[in-house]
C-alpha cells in the first residue's frame, strides 16, 4: 500500500471517527480498520534499509 | 623580426621551389617567429562545422585574420556570433592546403559584459521565459510520501553518496533510482537529456538532478537550453542541485526547487521518518479518542432514549392513577355498604342470593341478614300477607 494514500484514509477514519454521529457498530469498524492501517503504516516505517536500483544506459525502461 | 626572409637563397639556381615547399617553409617561419598571442578584435564570418571546429575571421578597421578554433578547443564554450568584441589566444600558422595564413585559437574570452557565458545564458533564459517555462506558476509542489526518488548524476561522485545517506536516514520506505550520467565533458549534454528521456518513462515521484562541486565550466551541461528544456518537460516534480552557491544555472531556473547542496535536495524530497512516526502516534490518539467520543455519543443516546421511555412510562402510569381514582370514587359511591351504612340491610339465603320477595321467606325460613357493620343469622317468626311487613325474629 503506498504510504502516503495509507496516511490520506488513516486521516479520513479519524475525521468520521471525530466529526460524525455513528452507530456503534461502524464506529467500531472504522476503529478496527484505522487500527489496522496505523499497524502497516508503522512497520512500513520501521523497515530499515534503503532500496537503490541503477538503471543503466543499455537497460530498456520498465 | 630579424632580417628579411630570402627563400630563394635556399633554392637551387635551375629550380624553383615547389608549393609545397614554400607553404611549408612559410609555416615553419610563421610558427617559429610568431609565439602563441592575444589577439583583440571583431568576430566576422562566424560558422560552426558540423565536425565542431568553428572558422570565423577577426578583423579591425584596417584588416583581417582568419581563425580556426577546433572542436576540441571549443566545446565548452557558447559559440560567439559576428559582431562580437573578443580576445583569442592563438598560434599563428600556415594553413598549407589553402596557402593561408591563419591563427589557431585556443582561447576566446568575450569583451561583452559577463563574456560569452553570460551572453549565451541570457539568450537561453530569454528563450525559457518566451516559452513560459520560467514562470513561477509552474512550479510543482514536492510529493509528501515519495514512492520512487530518481536520481540524475555521475554514478561514482560525492553527490550520489550524500544523496544515498540522506534518503537512507530520513525515508528508507522509498525507493531509490540511479541514472548515471556523464555531467561533464563534452558528452554532458547528450548524456544527462538521455537519462532525462529514460525518466521520463518510469513511475517515479521526484527527481533529483545533482552534481558534486566543480568549477563553473562545469556547469556547462545545466546551462545548456536542451537540458533546461528536458528538465521543463519531466512529468514529476524535479530538484536541481547543480549549481554554484553564486552561479543559478538554466536547470535550476527551470526545476520545481532549488537545492543548494545534493545533500538539501535529498532532504526537500523526502519527509523525515521519525516525524512521521510522531505523526503516527498523534493519529492513534485520535483513533482512540474518537472512538471514545462515537460510543460515549452512542451511550448518551441510548441514555437520553432511556430517560425519555422511563419519562414516558411514568406519565402515563401517572395518568391511569388519576382515572383509577376517578373509577374508585365512582365505585365507592355505589357500595352496597354505602347503602347499608344508611341503615338499610339485605337478606341472603344461605348460598348468598338475595331474597327480596315475601315469597322468599316463608315461616321458619333461616336467612342472613346483612348490616353495616355485619351479619346476623335470622329466622322468619311470621309470614305475613304479601305487601304487609312482618316480624322478624333474629
Amino acid at each position: 500500500m503506498d504510504f502516503a494514500k495509507q496516511l490520506e484514509r488513516l486521516e479520513a477514519i479519524v475525521r468520521r471517527l471525530e466529526a460524525e454521529d455513528l452507530d456503534l457498530d461502524e464506529a467500531l469498524k472504522l476503529f478496527e480498520e484505522g487500527v489496522e492501517r496505523l499497524r502497516a503504516a508503522r512497520e512500513q516505517l520501521s523497515q530499515a534499509e534503503l532500496k537503490v536500483k541503477k538503471v543503466l544506459e543499455i537497460e530498456s525502461s520498465s | 623580426m630579424g632580417a628579411p626572409l630570402d627563400l630563394f637563397t635556399a633554392a637551387s639556381a635551375e629550380g624553383a621551389w615547389t608549393v609545397g615547399e614554400v607553404t611549408k617553409r612559410a609555416r615553419a617561419v610563421i610558427e617559429a617567429g610568431l609565439p602563441p598571442l592575444w589577439v583583440r578584435g571583431e568576430i566576422a564570418g562566424f560558422k560552426a562545422w558540423r565536425s565542431g571546429h568553428w572558422y570565423f575571421s577577426l578583423r579591425d578597421k584596417s584588416a583581417q585574420l582568419r581563425c580556426v578554433m577546433f572542436a576540441k578547443q571549443n566545446y565548452l564554450l557558447p559559440a560567439p556570433v559576428d559582431g562580437m568584441q573578443v580576445f583569442v589566444f592563438a598560434r599563428p600558422s600556415m594553413y598549407e592546403e589553402k596557402g593561408e595564413f591563419q591563427l589557431t585559437v585556443m582561447e576566446l574570452l568575450s569583451t561583452e559584459q559577463g563574456g560569452l557565458w553570460k551572453l549565451a545564458f541570457e539568450k537561453a533564459k530569454a528563450s525559457l521565459t518566451k516559452d513560459g517555462l520560467l514562470d513561477p506558476a509552474r512550479k510543482r509542489r514536492m510529493p509528501k510520501y515519495p514512492r520512487r526518488i530518481a536520481v540524475v548524476t555521475s554514478p561514482d561522485g560525492a553527490a550520489l553518496r550524500d544523496i544515498q545517506a540522506v534518503i537512507g536516514r530520513r525515508w528508507p520506505i522509498a525507493e531509490l533510482i540511479v541514472v548515471p550520467a556523464q555531467v561533464q565533458g563534452n558528452k554532458a549534454e547528450a548524456s544527462v537529456c538521455s537519462a532525462l528521456n529514460r525518466i521520463s518513462r518510469l513511475p517515479v515521484d521526484v527527481l533529483i538532478v545533482g552534481r558534486g562541486g566543480g568549477s563553473i565550466e562545469d556547469l556547462w551541461a545545466f546551462n545548456s537550453e536542451r537540458v533546461a528544456r528536458a528538465v521543463a518537460a519531466m512529468p514529476m516534480p524535479v530538484i536541481s542541485a547543480v549549481g554554484h552557491e553564486t552561479d543559478v544555472t538554466l536547470c535550476d531556473l527551470v526545476a520545481d526547487l532549488r537545492a543548494a547542496t545534493p545533500s538539501a535536495a535529498a532532504e526537500a524530497a523526502t519527509p523525515d521518518r521519525g516525524e512521521v512516526m510522531l505523526q503516527c502516534g498523534v493519529i492513534a490518539q485520535r483513533l482512540a479518542r474518537g472512538l471514545r467520543m462515537s460510543s460515549r455519543r452512542v451511550v448518551d443516546r441510548l441514555a437520553r432514549m432511556g430517560d425519555r421511555l422511563v419519562t414516558g412510562m411514568q406519565h402515563r402510569l401517572d395518568n391511569n392513577r388519576v382515572v383509577l381514582t376517578a373509577y374508585g370514587a365512582h365505585l365507592d359511591a355505589l357500595s352496597p355498604l354505602r347503602i347499608l351504612a344508611r341503615g338499610y340491610a339485605v337478606a341472603r339465603d344461605e348460598k348468598g342470593r338475595v331474597l327480596k320477595k315475601v315469597t322468599q321467606l316463608p315461616v321458619g325460613k333461616n336467612f342472613r341478614l346483612r348490616v353495616t357493620d355485619g351479619e346476623i343469622d335470622a329466622q322468619v317468626h311470621r309470614s305475613p300477607s304479601p305487601g304487609q311487613g312482618e316480624g322478624v325474629r333474629g
